[in-house]
């Protein structure tokens, strides 16, 4: 008797191995189910949704608000591990255009783990987008309608305002990096460009294509009024006095005004419900700073 | 005076023989390697455990699909390509270190590495500029033969620069290897400005250097290159002792000493190549082996190369075990673990080698 | 018999050798002297294959330019005159190295027992990069002679080159080894060394090749090539052959030692 059901067993495991045996299955249901959000603008629409009791898992990027920091990290959106992710256990996964690699992607699928990918273009347009798309997923549609209206509102009220400021436009350089004594901008079609735009700024080198390492002499060229930085440390955190000694950046008009604003780039670059909130606050920075 | 060396022979006893230790260390490295590539299966930030679903299948009961995938389509993969490019990489190691009869010669130090990286990059960002029918032809094999490609390369110009008549400047190979390594990161960084954005993160996570991509499809691609290289290179060991009395006695004692040259590179190009293809730059596997491996067995190269294709199978499991566990759910690059392992290692080498590397 | 025909040899840009051409006899020593420079390496060199030559070479009625490496390996060996070693090996090891190949690379103590006979069995374990220099050139010796083992084999003799043997070593060391090549052509096989030493040349050799710019001045029996005439002529400076010192003054040929064996067990 035990003999003949441990032969089964191993006949089971042999089968199993050769990926014939049908396995059981998981599956999400929609209202409860637990989720992972990969990305800035996901995580933050997530908590704006009241969603976060759900949450089992986060991205490394993924760091407003402060609460969030007790969910799970598993890693950079862009190189995360299979296992890591299935410890979680997420029901549902909903992740900004971009997550991967492909191969971990792939497991995901085979393991029944709900995948939703979030288009993350940096445009009102684009974020009333992954509001509908995220709250769709999480299935509060109507909380998401509300909260799309809502940010749609604010953002273009955000937008009309800075429009509406008299001065001359603002050249803006945003730099995100300087690393070796070279500059990295946002040119055109980046989150950089996006956000200057609607704060009523030019980018200065809006003639360029996405995140460039730029000559020095294409910054001097591109005479910015203000750069624009992030604020957080390492590599990125050169200060002042040391910013506006670049042999680049010394001959233009911010160095002479020593104008230079700096962002939470969570803030600044996500693309979320925050955005108004960023809108306004670079506006305000750009041309009313002593307020 | 034969008859007085039969005399003193006796009294002498016999000399140690460290090859036999050697061959008896295969044993024990194969064992290591079980038992490693055991835990490897167990460990992982899910808790789940082939024990475990071998106890469930005992019981009659299916198994559970979130096991069975963890298992089969995660850590399985993953080991076998643990395995082999471990092996890989330390056996890369050791017969480039007997060819240019050094202890120091590793393909990421003297950028073989980075010239198969190169390959790399350039068939990721202008694989797509192929004509159809090679694109289809070439498929999933088009990057590691390109990594191929690119390790070859530079083997045979690092070569060229640093070895006069057989005789090897270990200053000019380790210059050579920066310049190399320096015009190789100098065309990939050319290369990221023409990629577009997806091309760009492929780029970004492949220099990383991870086990973590390890996909079945990988694994299929990538073991072909890397056995057919370790067979060959099994093949090397006497002709590397003949070389490591110079070229000239090798020719003595009886070695093809340019076709074996030439095996030698080919093996580590192909070895490396593939490698890096599969996972990215991960160091000093290389060098930390074939020493270690030399300082407990000798540096017969007749046992040296199958103890370190076992040793650097276990070491790289090893370090990947630590680098998914350490900060899990997320994962640590593995390059940034086998560094931390490595580096005090080569460290010492340098330290203990200061006469004779000439510094 | 080793023939080699007009020999021609450039290495760079200039011609080193010209017109060289040698006949050694198995059962016999042949010894190649010469001022430095003069072109003995790269003669021993074109016999052995290292170099390209212009010419023709046989090897026991073998045209040298078809024999394979590992055909060549089983009927002569090779003592360079200066060797590297990379890596740690211990000076068995070494020994070991040159057996890999050798017809008799079964016989388990072939090795030990060639150590024996440059006098180094007592150094089996040791690293041989501990050694001095006179002493890893005695253990090279030993790996030639694992690997070539016996002075006749069944397909005809065996070749010995040497290229200085004996320069780096003791007196004792000296005889020991010169006797030890002597053996060697006495039991049938044929041995070429280039030598430093003309005491020891005069004293072993069967054939002397003198050597200068080059070219072959002279080769014969000692007592045709080593005279006044030849030597000074080779050396470019005046020589006289056969005459003692003023008296007084101490000098030691090695006729006059005798090797007693005593090195071979000194531990
Ligand atoms: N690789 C080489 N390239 C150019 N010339 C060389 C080379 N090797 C030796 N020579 C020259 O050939 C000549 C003979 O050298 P060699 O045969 O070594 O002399 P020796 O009689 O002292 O052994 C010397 O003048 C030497 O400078
Ligand atoms: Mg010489």
């Amino acid at each position: 008797m035990m003999f003949a059901r441990q032969r089964k067993s191993l006949l089971c495991l042999f089968a199993m191995c050769l990926g014939l045996l049908p396995v059981k299955t998981v599956s999400a249901e929609t209202t409860d189910s637990k989720i992972m959000s990969l990305g800035i603008s996901v995580t933050e629409t997530v908590y704006a949704l009241n969603q976060q009791h759900r949450l089992v898992g986060r991205d490394t990027s993924s760091t407003y608000p402060p609460d969030v920091l007790e969910v799970k990290d598993v890693g950079y959106i862009r190189a995360l591990a299979p296992e890591g992710v299935l410890s979680v256990a997420p029901d549902l996964i909903i992740a900004e255009e971009g997550a991967g690699p492909r191969e971990t992607l792939d497991i995901l699928k085979d393991a029944s783990v709900e995948y939703v990918e979030v288009p993350n273009e940096p445009t009102a347009s684009g974020i009333v987008e992954q509001i509908l798309i995220v709250g769709r997923a999480l299935g509060v549609e109507g909380d998401a309608q509300a909260l799309a209206d809502d940010v749609a509102a604010r953002l273009a009220d955000a937008i009309a305002a800075a429009d509406a400021q008299p001065q001359n436009r603002k050249r803006v350089l945003f730099v995100l990096s300087t690393r070796g004594g070279k500059i990295t901008a946002g040119g055109a079609g980046t989150s950089a460009d996006g956000i200057i735009a609607m704060a009523g700024g030019v980018n200065a080198i809006g003639d360029v294509e996405g995140w460039k390492q730029l000559a020095d002499e294409a910054v001097a060229v591109a005479a910015p009024d203000v750069i624009l930085m992030m604020d957080r440390g390492g590599d990125h955190g050169i200060d002042n006095e040391g910013l506006f000694n670049m042999p680049s950046i010394m001959t233009t008009p911010a160095a002479q005004s020593k104008s230079v604003i700096r962002m939470n780039p969570q803030l600044l670059l996500g693309f979320g419900p925050r955005t108004p909130d960023a809108v306004e606050k670079l506006s305000e920075a750009l041309y009313d700073p002593a307020s | 005076m034969a008859s007085d060396a039969v005399v003193h022979l006796a009294d002498l006893g016999r000399p140690k023989d460290r090859l036999q230790f050697a061959l008896k260390m295969h044993v024990y490295l194969c064992i290591l390697l079980i038992c490693v590539s055991l835990a490897s299966l167990t460990v992982g930030a899910t808790g789940i455990t082939p024990w475990d679903m071998a106890a469930a299948l005992l019981r009659g009961e299916a198994p559970e699909q979130m096991a069975s995938i963890v298992l089969f389509d995660i850590r399985l993969p993953r080991l076998f390509m643990g395995i082999v490019v471990g092996a890989a990489l330390a056996v890369s190691g050791a017969v480039m270190q007997g060819l240019f009869r050094n202890p120091l010669a590793d393909p990421g130090i003297v950028g073989v590495s980075a010239g198969a990286g190169l390959g790399a990059i350039l068939a990721i960002v202008l694989g797509g500029l192929l004509p159809v029918w090679l694109a289809e032809a070439t498929g999933m094999y088009l990057v590691p033969f390109a990594a191929f490609v690119g390790g070859w390369g530079t083997t045979i110009l690092l070569y060229a620069v640093s070895t006069r008549g057989g005789q090897t400047s270990v200053a000019t190979m380790l210059l050579a290897g920066i310049a190399l390594g320096a015009l190789a990161g100098a065309v990939g960084g050319l290369l990221a400005y023409a990629a577009d954005d997806r091309q760009l993160r492929e780029l970004t996570l492949w220099g990383l250097g991870s086990l973590a991509g390890a996909s079945w499809t990988k694994v299929t691609v990538t073991v072909p290159f890397i056995l057919l290289a370790l067979g060959v290179a099994m093949t090397l060991g006497r002709g590397l002792n003949g070389l490591a009395l110079g070229e000239a006695t090798a020719a003595h004692i009886g070695i093809r000493v340019q076709r074996m040259k030439n095996t030698a590179i080919l093996t580590v190009a192909a070895a490396t190549g593939a490698a890096v293809a599969a996972t990215g730059g991960i160091g000093f596997i290389g060098i930390v082996v074939p020493h270690l491996l030399r300082l407990a067995t000798g540096p017969d190269h007749r046992a040296l190369l199958l103890n370190s294709a076992l040793l650097g199978a276990s070491i790289l499991l090893i370090a990947d075990m630590i680098s998914r566990v350490i900060i899990a759910p997320a994962e640590m690059p593995i390059g940034i673990v086998t560094a931390f392992l490595g580096s005090p290692v080569f460290l010492w080498i340098l330290l203990r080698n200061r006469g004779a590397v000439g510094f | 018999m080793l023939l080699a025909k007009n020999l021609m040899v450039t290495l760079g840009a200039s011609q080193i050798l010209h017109d060289v051409s040698i006949t050694a006899a198995p059962g016999e020593f042949t010894c190649i002297v010469g001022p430095n420079g003069s072109g003995k390496t790269t003669t021993l060199k074109a016999l052995t294959g290292d170099v390209r030559y212009d010419g023709h070479i046989t090897i026991n009625n073998n045209d040298l330019a078809y024999l394979k490496p590992w055909e060549l390996a089983t009927i002569r060996g090779v003592l360079p005159q200066t060797s590297v070693l990379a890596f740690p090996f211990t000076v068995i090891e070494v020994v070991r190295i040159g057996l890999m190949t050798g017809a008799d690379a079964q016989d388990g103590c072939l090795a030990l027992q060639s150590l024996a006979r440059v006098g180094l069995a007592h150094y089996a374990d040791r690293f041989y990069q501990e050694l001095s220099g006179g002493e890893q050139q005695r253990v090279q010796l030993a790996r030639v002679l694992a690997q070539i083992p016996h002075a006749v084999g069944e397909d005809g003799p065996r070749w010995l080159f040497l290229d200085e043997p004996v320069s780096s070593l003791d007196i004792a060391h000296q005889l020991q080894i010169m006797s030890l090549a002597e053996q060697f052509a006495r039991d049938g096989g044929g041995v070429i060394a280039v030598m430093h030493d003309l005491n020891l040349t005069a004293m072993f050799a069967d054939q002397i090749i003198l050597m200068a710019n080059g070219r072959i001045l002279q080769a014969g029996p000692p007592s045709v090539v080593l005279t006044d005439a030849n030597l000074s002529q080779a050396y470019g400076c005046d020589v006289k052959v056969g005459m003692p010192p003023p008296a007084g003054i101490p000098y030691v040929l090695p006729h006059a030692a005798r090797h007693t064996g005593l090195v071979a067990t000194k531990s």
